[in-house]
């Protein structure tokens, strides 16, 4: 059995490993179009920032592919596959034939055209290794930077060159920072602490053009730019599977088994469209937990042994100087039915914020007090009715003591 | 495996695991030492359950779970399954993101003392056969056995 992975991050690389564990004698083949192991891919802006170092954030042990015999091609970007003779051909015109195909080929960036961009010189995304290295040539103590986008990318991007240039600049066109995760008040802790690190913010408001040493934002504001970062967005990296007619909404869409709309291809991870449990929803649920769960799903499926994929809901957890943020579940509710407990200490930029509706714990966003934090991501994943703990949740700090002794002692010696 | 086992009914709250913890974790390996001049994390936690005005307690540490959800949610890969099954977190690689807190659905992950890294229980096997949380234990609150053995027990 020859089983091929296309893509050697999370999903790829949780795939492999199942299907190890399965099958211990197929031929396990990962492609990846870098030029570096696997490694974490949220760790470029430590990676930037000069906390971590390439071999630090490679995401797998040394002996990970030895150990599991997985082959991995790196330098192997994929040009085309033909899906009748069940070929892989590669750029470098290297061909690899599958029976079990996974595409994991995760997110790209999404770059909106931008009146005069191409006038300068220093324009990066920032997902990669690659573009971590192209920014660190060209920034140093004297550069002004300008950030578009506040979301976990920019604002990760920001952290980790605030220290080292004169100046650095965000802008967007939401009225708030991590608009896709965050409602206006706890997005406005954030932004507030953020502010406090040498990061400005421009919001409402975005790159209207740019010129060879400067960005003009809609409001006529002009910024100096040395460096200019673009980190809007990412999309789904469907190419792939849009040029051999995989069916495709906003992700490729799979069925609970992870296979596409082609037999014997499978995909997983950011590329996909996700059932979100609490939306009842198809969306892009770019997560790394959600990547490793559907990865190691997939690779079940592709070695004989069927599991279903049960959905995912958003969660986050991220830090920026010394403040830390958990969020899950929905957080902005626009809806009727919603309950919403907030808990805030502004002089120590502190929040809780839980969402319940219908007697169940919905969403949640921590900021600096976020011991135990998967307990209440845990009552989401189980749909846990609040009025069966021990206690009520919006008034005392969450412990395994909210359950009732039976089920605490279940838990405790039963494990996951 | 051979894992940690807490019984509530035995558990005084006493805390001298969360000490021995410490100082099995600690460079000079003496409780004085480790209290006056280093900041260990304790792995282990005492837990307060209060109802209808008694207190009574219970121990928790990692579960060291067969499918962890903290190392599928560790972006970092500082979070891994040993061969022996013991889920340990390489403090090298590990960024603070918090993103195993928020998904251990038993809240045993905390923040390190040092506020850069996470703290978790590693079973501390280098301390010789028995956990130092079991072995000093002085009720018996604390078991170190495997589930089999466990099931007879309870």
């Amino acid at each position: 059995m020859n089983y091929l992975i296309i893509g050697n991050s999370c999903a790829g690389t949780s795939c492999a490993a199942e299907i190890r564990n399965i099958d211990k004698k197929g031929n396990i083949t990962i492609l990846s179009e870098e030029n570096f192991p696997a490694y974490g891919r949220p760790l470029i802006s430590y990676f930037l920032q000069g906390k971590q170092t390439l071999e630090t954030i490679k995401y797998k042990k040394e002996d990970f592919y030895t150990k599991n015999k997985i082959t991995v091609k790196l330098n192997s970007k994929v040009q085309s596959v033909n899906t009748t003779k069940k070929e892989v051909v590669c750029e470098n015109k290297e061909t690899y034939k599958y029976d079990k195909l996974l595409i994991a080929t995760g997110s790209i960036p999404f770059v909106p055209p931008v009146n005069g961009i191409e006038k300068h010189k220093n324009v990066y995304t920032f997902l990669n290794i690659e573009s971590v290295r192209n920014i660190q040539k060209v920034v140093n103590k004297n550069s002004d930077v300008v950030i578009i986008g506040a979301g976990l990318i920019g604002l990760k991007a920001a952290e980790a060159l605030a220290e080292q240039v004169k100046s650095v600049k965000v802008c967007d066109m939401a009225d708030r920072v991590m608009a896709s995760v965050l409602d206006k008040n706890t997005a406005s802790v954030i932004q507030n602490h953020i502010e406090k690190h040498n990061v400005t913010f421009y919001l409402s408001n975005t790159a209207k053009e740019v010129k060879e040493n400067s960005v003009i934002l809609a409001d006529g504001t002009e910024l100096n730019c040395d460096v200019l970062i673009m980190a809007v967005g990412v999309r789904p990296n469907i190419s792939i599977a849009k040029d051999i007619n995989i069916k495709i909404n906003r992700g490729i869409v799979v069925d609970k088994y992870m296979q596409t709309s082609i037999k014997d291809i499978y995909a997983a991870g950011d590329c996909v469209e996700s059932f979100d449990v609490l939306s009842e929803q198809n969306k892009i649920l770019a997560l790394w937990p959600n990547a490793f769960v559907q990865g190691k799903l997939a690779g079940s499926n592709m070695a004989g042994v069927t599991k279903e994929f049960t959905g995912a809901f958003p969660l986050n957890a991220i830090g920026f100087f010394g403040l830390h943020l958990i969020s899950a579940g929905i957080v902005d509710t626009k809806q009727d039915g919603y309950k919403v407990y907030i808990q805030k200490d502004d002089t120590k930029d502190l929040l809780k914020k839980l969402v319940i509706k219908d007697d169940k714990l919905e969403g949640f966003v921590l900021i600096n007090t976020n011991e135990r934090a998967g307990i209440y991501t845990s009552l989401i994943n189980d749909k846990t009715p609040l009025s069966s703990l021990n206690y009520d949740i919006t008034k005392q700090n969450i412990g395994l003591n909210v359950f009732s002794k039976d089920i605490r002692e279940n838990k405790i010696f039963g494990g996951i | 495996m051979k894992k940690v086992y807490a019984f509530e009914k035995n558990c005084l709250g006493c805390g001298l695991c969360e000490v021995y913890c410490r100082t099995a974790h600690s460079k000079s390996k003496d409780i004085i030492k480790t209290y006056k001049k280093e900041n260990v994390d304790s792995a282990i936690t005492i837990e307060e359950i209060e109802k209808n005005g008694v207190k009574t307690f219970f121990a928790l540490q990692c579960r060291h779970c067969a499918e962890p959800k903290c190392v599928q949610a560790c972006i970092s890969g500082a979070m891994y399954k040993d061969e022996n099954g013991i889920v340990r977190n390489i403090k090298e690689k590990c960024v603070g993101c918090q993103s195993c807190i928020m998904a251990c659905p038993f809240g045993a992950i905390k923040m390190s003392v040092s506020g850069t890294v996470i703290s978790k229980c590693d079973l501390c096997t280098e301390n010789g056969n028995e956990p130092a949380c079991v072995k000093n234990c002085p009720n018996g609150a604390l078991k170190f056995m495997d589930l089999e053995e466990d099931k007879k027990i309870r």
